[in-house]
């Protein structure tokens, strides 16, 4: 039995056609390869040692260990393949070693996976919680101005949104951050945060890192005790307190980072980035949300108003738009039935409670944003 | 007589790869894709050019690729060190005011773009040594820091010259790449230069200056115009116009693309072998218009698709006993678990399928229409080159050969 192929030796750039015959008496047995004209011996080849190359699918193509590692046999046509095949058994052997590689490279791409996960779903927590206190509260204050900046910029660039009362003297901003001053006295924070009041309808409020809060207008609406005015914004400072904006930020990071490994795009601007940042945003919420939970029930018993407001405020703005609940549980402020328990658990009702602000501050305060004059109508069809 | 017929023998070159197969590769791996999130777009990476490779036949002989899907793995470990100091600093300069941020943006944006030039040279690099022919390995030699820097200078002075100095640009280039690359101990050579850019390329680029300019002047003249809003919308006979322009620097780049690069790679010369190419703006032209045509539908089907799943989801909603309207279903995407699933599937499926298209008509097209094109005279006289010896130093850098993966 003998087949014809095409021999290169792997060492010069020169295709032979060749005769291949099996030498048995060999020891080992070797592969000889002959000129297809001449007859002449070109190589002898261990057969043992030969193995099957990936090729295309009407040939074969056979390399040897012991040989150059450009030394190849190519087999074509139906009746030499089989023939080739058939002399050299172990090229068999080697298709199952290959076999081999590929189930070890889905081992090693569940471990891969794994990691990945494992990584996402404790290394970032871990490392944001550690990283977050290295960082200065300056450079932290400096990236909330720049933050600020940013947002003041889209709020007021004509869709609507106004500052409302931009007077930091007045007797509403005069209230407000005398209660700030309050929460935060004696707590040892290097913030000190300063609270913007804007005008918008949905009922919400948030803080930026290194203490900037801000506090939408129909959130103010909706409350109807000065408490629960002061319960938000206690939950907000506690924010604060807690650097959740910065920790946020490092883990939005770390994960962009890590999705950019997975996907290949270490850059992280691309979509895979944005989506990574948010993604880490929405699952941070809930752990933070019930830290600065705590810390505003805590702050309410500390100043002696009632902690009940937050949780009185929060399911009143629920019940009363279904869609902008929704919208706010996308943001970042999910009323879920167990933050409710949990903060009920916290209402230990002080006997001696007395609101948090004054009733002519409370007042000032809901006057911040009075309602725009309505839009002009529009002429009368007819009218001169 | 025997002789004569040996010297003038030309060596064609085939392709018998099916676009069919191809499309199984594919396939399976985007299949595995997903289980591996992402990680097995280094094997991918690795059948794929073994497909393109293998079905090129040169003279009879077919290429072979040797190159393995864990050294690209080791080089975009290799190209993670590179990137990891970018991410920071990009990180960083994201918390700093506005003003420094554009600057360092800028600044941050030139390095990768320096850095590209390194990783195209490198991922050349990295494919010609891995590229075996009749037993003997290709190899490319010369600095890929070299090469990065004349790109970046050359791409400076483009943006200077508005495009002008493109035909030298191209063909510094060009000879740098080819001047370097070698085929076993026999160096490759290109005789052409930028003369050889300088036609078709001003050509194309006052054709499109002239019709592009030449609409804009109609339109403005003739008042062939109204305003919505603050936009300027062209009136019927500029649509045509401006229709027509397209159609026309779609035409144009496929002329210029196959005549730049047929003229160019009929000078490649490795002694006395001589390549020729001769490569037909038509065929490209209508595997751009599949393209599209293949794109549009393409983005019906998923359209479609998602409304379905959207209607689906709805309706299982429904059934749940949930409200229906808007809030139901806005309330189905509120688990972060579910939303970090849906994106990536969606991000991986868009991406996949998009990719994948590109993939069928356009990669596959060109390389088959540059094949089929090319023939090599003389290829007896390669007889005689012998391999290279081992190159030592790409395999102790074998980690940025593979820069070629990862981030762009």
């Amino acid at each position: 039995m003998q087949f014809a192929a095409r021999y290169q030796d792997g060492l010069v750039a020169e295709v032979r056609a060749a005769e291949c015959v099996l030498d048995l008496a060999a020891d080992p047995v070797a592969l000889v390869i002959l000129d297809a004209a001449s007859r002449e011996v070109l190589d002898r080849w261990d057969a043992s040692a030969a193995y099957l190359l990936h090729s295309r699918m009407i040939e074969l193509r056979i390399a040897n260990r012991k040989k150059p590692a450009g030394a190849r046999l190519g087999v074509t046509g139906v009746a030499d393949t089989r023939s080739a095949l058939g002399l050299l058994p172990m090229l068999h052997t080697g298709q199952r070693k290959d076999l081999w590689a590929q189930l070890r490279i889905l081992v090693l791409a569940t471990a891969a996976l794994a990691s990945v996960l494992v990584a996402y779903l404790y290394g970032i927590p871990l490392l944001a919680d550690r990283l977050v206190a290295y960082v200065p509260p300056a450079w932290e204050s400096k990236i909330g101005a720049t933050a600020a900046a940013e947002i003041e910029r889209q709020m007021t660039d004509g869709k609507g949104y106004v500052v409302c009362d931009p007077d930091r003297n007045s007797a509403a901003n005069v209230a407000i951050a005398g209660f700030v001053s309050r929460v935060f006295d004696g707590l040892d924070s290097p913030f000190h945060p300063t609270v913007t009041v804007v005008r918008s309808a949905i009922p919400n409020a948030f803080a930026l890192p290194g203490g900037r809060t801000y506090y939408l207008s129909s959130l103010i609406e909706a409350s109807r005790t000065p408490d629960e005015f002061a319960g938000v914004l206690a939950h907000e400072l506690g924010h604060v307190y807690y650097r959740h904006g910065m920790q946020s930020l490092i883990a939005s990071s770390s994960t962009g980072l890590l999705v950019g490994f997975v996907l290949g795009d270490m850059t992280g601007l691309s979509v895979a980035g944005a989506v990574g940042s948010h993604l880490i945003d929405n699952r941070f919420s809930r752990q933070d949300e019930a830290l600065a939970d705590r810390f505003a029930a805590e702050t309410a018993q500390r100043l002696g108003f009632s902690p009940k407001g937050l949780g009185d405020l929060l399911e009143r703005v629920a019940e009363d738009d279904e869609f902008s609940r929704a919208l706010a549980l996308f943001s970042n402020h999910p009323l879920t039935d167990e933050r409710r328990a949990a903060l009920d658990a916290l209402d230990t009702p002080t006997p001696q409670a007395r609101p948090a602000f004054t009733d002519a501050q409370w007042q000032a305060i809901r006057n911040m944003c009075p309602l725009p004059s309505p839009p002009p109508l529009p002429p009368l069809a007819g009218s001169p | 007589m025997a002789e004569a017929s040996e010297a003038a023998r030309v060596g064609r070159v085939e392709f018998t790869g099916s676009r069919h197969e191809l499309f199984l590769i594919l396939i399976r791996g985007y299949a595995l894709m997903l289980p591996t999130i992402g990680l097995y777009r280094f094997w991918q990476a690795t059948w794929k050019r073994r497909f393109y490779w293998q079905n090129t036949v040169i003279d009879g002989e077919p290429l072979e690729y040797t190159g393995t899907a864990t050294q690209l793995l080791a080089g975009f470990f290799f190209a993670l060190a590179f990137f990891l100091p970018i991410y920071i600093a990009l990180f960083v300069l994201s918390m700093q005011e506005s003003s420094l941020i554009v600057l360092g943006y800028l600044g941050v944006g030139l390095i990768i773009w320096f850095l590209m030039g390194y990783a195209i040279y490198r991922a050349r690099d990295f494919r010609l040594s891995r590229t075996l022919w009749r037993g003997i390995r290709f190899d490319q030699r010369g600095s890929a820091w070299a090469f990065a820097l004349r790109r970046f200078v050359w791409s400076i002075l483009f943006v200077l010259s508005v495009g002008l100095i493109y035909p030298w640009m191209a063909s510094s280039l060009w000879k740098y790449r080819w001047r370097n690359t070698w085929f076993g101990d026999r160096k490759l050579e290109i005789a052409g230069n930028w003369r050889i850019f300088a036609g078709p390329y001003f050509a194309v680029y006052g054709l499109n200056i002239l019709t592009v300019g030449g609409t804009i002047l109609w339109m403005t003249s003739t008042g062939d115009y109204r305003h919505a809003g603050t936009s300027l919308l062209p009136g019927p006979i500029s649509i045509l116009a401006w229709i027509g322009c397209v159609i026309i620097l779609a035409l144009s780049c496929c002329w210029y693309r196959t005549r730049s690069a047929s003229r160019m790679l009929s000078t490649v010369s490795l002694g006395e072998a001589k390549l020729s190419v001769d490569i037909g703006a038509g065929p490209l032209f209508w595997q751009y218009v599949a393209y599209v045509v293949c794109l549009a539908m393409l983005l019906v089907l998923l359209l479609v698709t998602f409304g379905a799943v959207l209607g689906s989801v709805y309706a299982v909603a429904v059934a749940a006993g949930k409200a229906p309207g808007a809030v139901a279903l806005l309330s189905l995407f509120q688990s972060s678990t579910l939303n970090v699933v849906l994106l990536i599937a969606a991000y991986l499926v868009v991406l996949g399928a998009f990719g994948m298209l590109a993939e069928l008509i356009l990669s596959y097209g060109w390389w088959r229409l540059l094949a089929r094109s090319a023939s090599i005279a003389n290829p007896d006289s390669l007889n005689t080159i012998r391999s290279a010896p081992e190159d030592r130093s790409l395999i102790g850098q074998g980690l940025a050969d593979a820069l070629n993966v990862g981030a762009y």
